[in-house]
């Protein structure tokens, strides 16, 4: 063979490959790829990089209020994955992107309470047992009037929660008004780790049913997870409700591993990606008995890994559901951290259950929704009008139904 | 060794490096493009090179072209399916950053949407004949209702208990056939639902919010909040948000659809049918009335309207105009001269509204306006009247926004608030332009 005919042959095949993406898929001809290779940047003023950036500056520079440069470029980026019409594919600028990896993980520096507005400053809506603020004497319904003597009435609370954070082992004192006390009360706490609690469980009075409830699938959630039925189980249940309702989800890990308890080497989903198809299994090795029936409450509010949790259980005939149709989120994304510390969500993958269901959800034009999400085995809708409190067997109706079917079997 | 087995030998050993090149050319392209993509397409740092990022110890800004670009290319390189429209992605770009603004004045607006509002500037209308505007609540609000001593009724605090602003949809312009105007529908009434569906606003989650507080404090029993809390379920299930509200009334040419109304705090439904109508064309005279839009022509519509004798302009159901339009028009009617200015809320001065080249010979004029003379419209009124040559006869909206239409490829546009006009230049105006406010005087 001739010399030229080996460089036309390396030519060609480095060009197929060059091009490779594009033939998988199925955009063969994709120009802007082979300009970017020659050099040549696209300056045409209808071209989509000159239609971002003409917006972008026009914006800047003229719109009637001043525009921080950053927030425009962020809610740009916010704009353009949401294009994609995927509500869970999205843009996380700097600040928010930290608070959903803080969540994601499950613990951050802090004092161990979840605050929210008040037109006073912030409430404790939560103090962790065990945590600094618990042990330094801090209590549910406490109102944050001060962080180390700043007034922080009107400030908003995630204002406040920063300022509450800090470095470990580094001192915050509070001001806090208590209902009851006749002045303020002031705390010294030192910040330390804290493990976020996502499970809780007791036993629900006048009966012998344990209630666990799952908040999200975090990373020390399958742990929590162990040692609340082990309590649970020491106190010999019949049965138990797994409180699934208003679980956002979290990691596909999480809540394989916690499917390891109940079945091994069992398919968890099957995850359908742009080019190959993969199957989660359980572990093995992990199973506990289960001499009790199991329910499930479920509401629109649970998602993600939760309806994975609950569905799982119910294609291998493990628990019964109960409550009304979860989130149909039936996705999976990567979080793809970028280097101002900003982060994109991005969907990479579709979920199927073992029974072969895809639950995703379906909206109508005007964002009600249609279908998809887990459908009940008992379609109980939360009476809203009793006022209801969830987890107290007397006033949440939901709990109730999920008692009534385990006290039947 | 033969000279054939030779030649099929040279030939073979031809054939397998012709495989081996291909084989190595291959990963070397893949590989090209890999760099090509993701790699560093400007002098600046690259953005997502996942090697780079956990390299990364202090943040880095990213020049937002290429924050543009990477994450582009990081959704097609890694979404479930096939990303291909560029175009869209930038729309959506867009649309994200005018979102932020939280301007009822500054939207977005899709294809359809953006042709609608382009047909509605030339008094073509589709739907139910009419035009809306967002309005907001509380002190953005003209039509908000006030105390005894001026001030919206809304507490600071309801306003910022509610903290998103969703603004209420207002009718700002009416065809003379159309299905609205034939109902009873006025200029400034508010569009409560439509099609059973309720147009989401904040009111209700301030009435919610009053509620609680009131059960708090035992003013109001359970029953009655969780009739409150009920209406409120039932409403957001079905709630539709304004903008969608918009593309409901004013698209489509046939159907029916049924829009309950809220004027004064009254409800009032009406079943409405959808069909093309049209404005009472630019430069209409009745009598001594001109109809005045600022719309493609309106200058040629006004020299003729003048040479015609009109003494009134009809400014209302113009929706908010051109501004460039607009300006053009001023020198037909008032002399040379600096009426005002526009201001921004930036730290820059205010741009004085200067007229070169004015007529010489102004002749009076009456401005008739009401809550649908917007924008440019209002402007052009508040300017005749600070000239002394116009004479404003009917309400003012509070509307005097300078802005800007911009269409962008794939069909979908946008309009954004540049400024706002003042008829008195502030004290930092005058200052700066006082020989000019001087040649007014």
């Amino acid at each position: 063979m001739k010399a030229w005919a080996y460089v036309a042959i390396g030519l060609a095949f480095t060009a197929i490959g060059y091009g490779w993406r594009d033939i998988k898929t199925g955009q063969p001809s994709n120009p802007a790829a082979w300009q970017r290779l020659a050099g040549v940047v696209d300056e045409r003023k209808d071209s989509p990089d000159q239609v971002f950036k003409s917006g972008y500056r026009l914006i800047r520079d003229n719109y009637i209020r001043p525009v921080k440069a950053d927030d425009l470029k962020f809610a740009g980026m916010q704009g353009l994955m949401a294009a994609l019409g995927d509500p869970h594919t999205l843009f996380m600028p700097p600040s928010l992107a930290k608070r959903f990896s803080e969540e994601t993980v499950g613990n951050f520096f802090g004092v161990g309470a979840r605050l929210s507005a008040d037109p006073m400053g912030a409430k404790a809506v939560n103090v962790f047992e065990g945590a600094p603020a618990w042990n330094a004497g801090m209590r549910p319904n406490d109102v944050i009037i001060a962080v180390n003597g700043k007034k922080v009435t009107g400030i908003p609370t995630d204002d406040i929660v920063t300022q509450v954070k800090g470095p470990e082992n580094t001192i915050v004192n509070l001001t806090i008004l208590r209902s009851g006390a006749a002045k303020p009360l002031e705390f010294r706490i030192k910040r330390g780790r804290i493990t976020t609690p996502t499970v809780e469980s007791k036993v629900l009075e006048g009966t012998k049913i344990g209630y666990l409830s799952v908040s999200n699938f975090a990373e020390p959630t399958a742990d929590q997870f162990d040692k609340e039925l082990n309590r649970l189980d020491a106190k010999g249940v019949t049965g138990l409700v797994i409180d699934l309702r208003g679980n956002p989800g979290g990691l596909l890990e999480t809540a394989a591993d916690m499917l390891s308890r109940f079945v091994e080497n069992k398919t968890v989903l099957t995850m359908r990606k742009r080019d190959d198809e993969e199957v989660v299994r359980t572990y093995s090795g992990a199973v506990r008995p289960w001499p009790y029936p199991v329910a499930v409450l479920i509401d629109e509010n649970s998602a993600s890994a939760a309806e994975i949790f609950a569905g799982v259980l119910r294609d291998y005939g493990l628990a019964k559901l109960v409550g009304t149709h979860s989130y149909g989120k039936a996705s999976v994304q990567n979080l793809y951290p970028l280097i101002d510390r900003s982060s994109a969500k991005i969907t990479i993958a579709k979920y199927y259950l073992p029974s072969g269901d895809f639950i995703g959800r379906k909206v109508d034009g005007d964002g009600v929704y249609v279908s998809g999400g887990l459908a009940p085995d008992i379609l109980v809708e939360l009476d809203f009008d009793s006022d209801p409190v969830i987890g107290e067997l007397k006033k949440d109706n939901q709990l109730a139904k999920a008692v009534e079917l385990l006290e039947k079997k | 060794m033969s000279k054939e087995t030779g030649t099929r030998k040279k030939a073979a050993v031809g054939v397998f490096g012709g495989f081996v090149l291909a084989a190595i050319a291959l990963p070397v392209g893949i590989a090209l493009r890999d760099w090509r993509d993701v790699g560093t397409p400007t002098p600046t740092e690259n953005v997502l090179n996942e090697r780079t990022l956990v390299a990364s110890t202090q943040p880095v800004a990213i020049p937002e072209a290429d924050y543009f670009r990477e994450v582009s290319a990081l959704l097609k390189r890694e979404y479930v399916d096939p990303v291909t429209d560029d175009q869209k992605l930038a729309s959506g770009a867009v649309r994200g950053m005018i979102a932020s603004l939280s301007d009822p004045n500054s939207i977005y607006m899709d294809k359809d949407a953006f042709r609608t509002a382009l047909d509605q500037r030339e008094g073509k209308f589709q739907g139910i004949g009419a035009s809306f505007a967002l309005v907001e609540r509380g002190a953005a609000n003209p039509l908000a209702p006030k105390t005894a001593d001026g001030q919206p009724a809304e507490s600071a605090e309801e306003t910022l208990l509610t903290r998103v602003r969703v603004p209420r949809l207002m009718v700002v312009g009416l065809t003379p056939e159309g299905a609205a105007t034939k109902a009873g529908v006025r200029v400034g009434d508010l569009v409560y639902e439509i099609d059973q569906h309720w147009v989401a606003n904040t009111d209700l989650l301030i009435r919610f919010q009053r509620a609680q507080k009131e059960f708090d404090a035992k003013k109001i029993t359970l029953a009655q909040l969780n009739v409150i809390r009920k209406e409120v379920r039932e409403k957001t299930e079905r709630a539709l948000m304004p903008l969608k509200a918009i593309d409901k009334l004013a698209q489509g040419k046939t159907g029916t659809t049924r829009v309950v109304w809220e004027r004064d705090g009254a409800k009032r439904e009406t079943t409405l049918a959808k069909g093309l109508t049209t404005q009472v064309p630019n430069g209409t005279l009745t009598g001594k009335t001109a109809v005045l839009r600022f719309s493609a022509g309106a200058k040629d519509t006004l020299t003729s309207a003048l040479a015609g004798g009109a003494t009134t302009l009809d400014l209302r159901n113009g929706g908010d105009g051109d501004y460039k339009t607009m300006l053009e028009c001023l020198p037909l009617v008032v002399p040379t001269g600096t009426y005002g200015g526009i201001e921004t809320d930036r730290p820059e001065k205010p741009t004085p509204l200067t007229v070169k080249s004015g007529t010489k010979s102004p002749r009076s004029l009456t401005l008739l306006t009401d809550e649908s003379t917007r924008g440019a419209g209002l402007i052009f009124a508040q300017v005749l009247q600070k000239s002394g040559i116009g004479k404003i006869s009917g309400k003012q909206a509070s509307d005097v926004f300078v802005r800007t239409t911009v269409a962008l490829p794939d069909g979908s546009g946008y309009t954004l608030v540049k400024g706002r006009y003042r008829e008195k230049p502030t004290a930092k105006m005058v200052a700066s332009n006082a020989s000019v406010t001087g040649v007014t005087k």
